[in-house]
């Protein structure tokens, strides 16, 4: 198994380097796409020098939160996105009748890939510690590396699942859109300026608040959670991070015995 | 030795929603409770032996997919037993994975943008397949299936024929014991036919592998499989030796006569008149009845002939029979 992975990643680079046009047009969109979000968050945070009380370096470090666990699940789980695409074109079966996890054989699906966007997210994680004035000790690295962990397995929960519902639905791409813009939209500004009902959503049921906005108020030691919640709910990221994609695992099983019961 | 691959009663039935039609159908279908029952297998008993080479056939639709990917351990049988080198496929996947090999005439498991080796290294990796023996196997296979040229090119850039090789050689570097072929010869040229036709029967008699192939193409079975399986609406309806269902349901042969001068009906006692062509008359006999020899006799009698040759039946005529006529209607045997 180790093998197999280690085998995905060394053909990973060599695809890469074989296409590295391609390689350097994606790397300048990931930068341009993050410049952009950001740049628009500037120009926002210059008409309001706060929102709810956040300024606009607080809110930089709100996104580089968000983007290093997004990044880092992009980086390891990202062929999860493929699965309804296998599922119809009944590429789907051949993992089936390989000896390793289904799962984990649709993760090594090579797909010229190197971690440039975590690079890239790690960077502006830095740049965002600095600009946002946190004191950077050993135990605040810590809380970060299990937070962006937690949130990349909070987008792992939310892209099994969806995938899992194409062994139900022929087409799941609309919904996942919707999941995706919903994502990129509601984790670049603190979720207390929503309407309380959105705000539960993005705690409760698509816990996108817990990949950057709860650790963020704890970290940067804000009183207001925006649901009347302790701060240091920001620290249950991790476990959030587990409980939701283990769920989503167990749907995942679900899914699979259909698929055995009616190959569709 | 027992069976390696033995069925009992494998039954497999599909249960979809049924659809209304129109908008607010569809939106009551989404709600809907109904199902519809299609049985695709039904009884389908059967028993292979270690390092037999079978043809399964049938009609599309007939069950023959459905068959296989319970074999295989994709899908889980509705009810019946299925015991392949003694695992239930669909119960230990893992285990039963590692004793079989799968082609997919029409996917592809290999990876699209990579060189060709390096499909067969992540496979290496998946199966743990220890170096020395993917080493033996990988340059075995190159060799028999003269893939040395083609090694490092990606693969969206091999012919058909090409990449139909490296599929077969993807799916038995692992040494498994048994292997099933879904169309191996599908829209493949003649030459490239025959060298996977080539290529099966070597694995087959020098590695003792048991294949089962199933194929449209029955002059795949007719060059490979001493046994065939016959499926139709989900049930075997013959099981047995090629040869024999050759005799007992070929029994017309077809007399191709040439003669000097175009003749416009010519008569034959004991024949029956296909087609006339120019001077090329076809006649078919039953030859239970008749015997060839008395015919050509009887032609050169009474016309001038440049020659004269017979044409035995092809196993796909009289698949072809079977499947629009049925097995029962056969005169000889009722059924096995």
């Amino acid at each position: 198994m180790l093998a197999a992975y280690a085998q995905y990643w060394r053909i990973n680079v060599l695809t890469l380097l074989e296409y590295r046009a391609n390689f350097i047009m994606w790397f300048a969109f990931t930068i341009v796409y993050h410049a952009v979000a950001l740049g628009a968050l500037y120009v926002t945070m210059r008409q309001f020098p706060s929102m709810n009380g956040w300024t606009f370096r607080e809110m930089f470090f709100l996104y580089a939160l968000w983007m290093t666990g997004h990044e880092l699940h992009n980086t390891f789980f990202f062929q999860v996105v493929s699965v309804p695409d296998f599922v119809r074109e009944g590429r789907f079966d051949r993992f089936l009748v390989r000896p390793l996890d289904a799962l984990f054989q649709v993760l090594i699906v090579p797909q010229q890939l190197i971690p440039d966007g975590l690079v890239l997210a790690l960077a502006t994680l830095g740049v965002a510690l600095a600009v946002a004035g946190l004191h950077v000790t050993a135990l605040l690295l810590l809380v970060l590396a299990l937070v962006v962990c937690g949130g990349a397995l909070i987008d792992l929960g939310i892209s099994l699942t969806i995938a899992t519902l194409s062994f139900w639905f022929v087409r799941v791409d609309t919904l996942r859109w919707a999941v995706m813009s919903l994502e990129q939209d509601f984790t670049r500004y603190p979720i207390s300026i929503y309407a309380r009902g959105v705000r539960l959503v993005l705690a409760f049921v698509l816990p996108f608040a817990f990949m950057n906005y709860f650790p963020a108020t704890f970290l940067l030691a804000k009183q207001e959670t925006g649901l009347g919640l302790n701060p240091a709910v920001g620290l249950l990221t991790p476990a959030i991070g587990v409980a939701w994609a283990g769920v989503a695992y167990a749907f995942w099983q679900v899914g699979l015995r259909r698929y055995q019961g009616t190959g569709s | 030795m027992p069976p390696i691959i033995e069925t009992h009663d494998l039954r497999k039935v599909f249960r979809t929603v049924r659809r209304r039609p129109g908008a607010l159908g569809a939106l009551r279908t989404l709600f809907s409770r109904e199902y519809e029952e299609r049985v695709a297998v039904s009884r389908v008993t059967m028993a292979i032996e270690p390092g037999e080479l079978v043809g399964y056939i049938g009609p599309n639709g007939a069950g023959k997919s459905t068959t296989i990917k319970m074999l295989t351990g994709i899908l889980v049988p509705t009810s019946g037993d299925v015991t392949v080198a003694g695992v239930v496929p669909y119960a230990a996947r893992g285990r039963n994975a590692r004793n079989i090999g799968v082609v997919f005439g029409q996917r592809s498991q290999l990876y699209w943008d990579l060189p060709l080796v390096e499909s067969f290294e992540l496979l290496r990796a998946i199966y743990a397949i220890p170096r020395d023996r993917y080493r033996r196997n990988l340059d075995a296979f190159v060799d028999l299936l003269a893939m040395a040229d083609f090694l490092q090119t990606p693969v969206r850039q091999l012919s058909l024929g090409q990449r139909m090789r490296g599929d077969f050689a993807a799916a038995m570097l692992h040494d498994p014991k048994i292997v099933y072929l879904d169309e191996p010869t599908i829209g493949l040229d003649v030459v490239a036919k025959e060298a996977i036709r080539t290529f099966i029967a070597r694995i087959n008699s020098e590695r003792g592998t048991t294949i089962v192939l199933t194929t449209h193409d029955l002059a795949d079975v007719e060059r490979l499989c001493r046994r065939i399986i016959l499926i139709d609406r989900g049930a075997i309806i013959y099981d047995g030796d090629v040869e024999r269902i050759k005799n007992e349901y070929g029994r017309f042969r077809t007399l191709v006569v040439h003669f000097a001068q175009p003749v416009a009906q010519p008569q034959l006692e004991g024949a029956e008149l296909v087609c006339v062509e120019g001077s090329t008359a076809r006649l078919r006999f039953d030859r239970t009845r008749e015997r060839a020899e008395r015919l050509i006799r009887q032609a050169s009698e009474r016309y001038a002939l440049e020659d004269v040759s017979i044409e035995e039946p092809d196993l796909e005529s009289i698949i072809r029979r079977i499947y629009i006529e049925g097995y029962d209607s056969f005169p000889e045997e009722a059924s096995t």
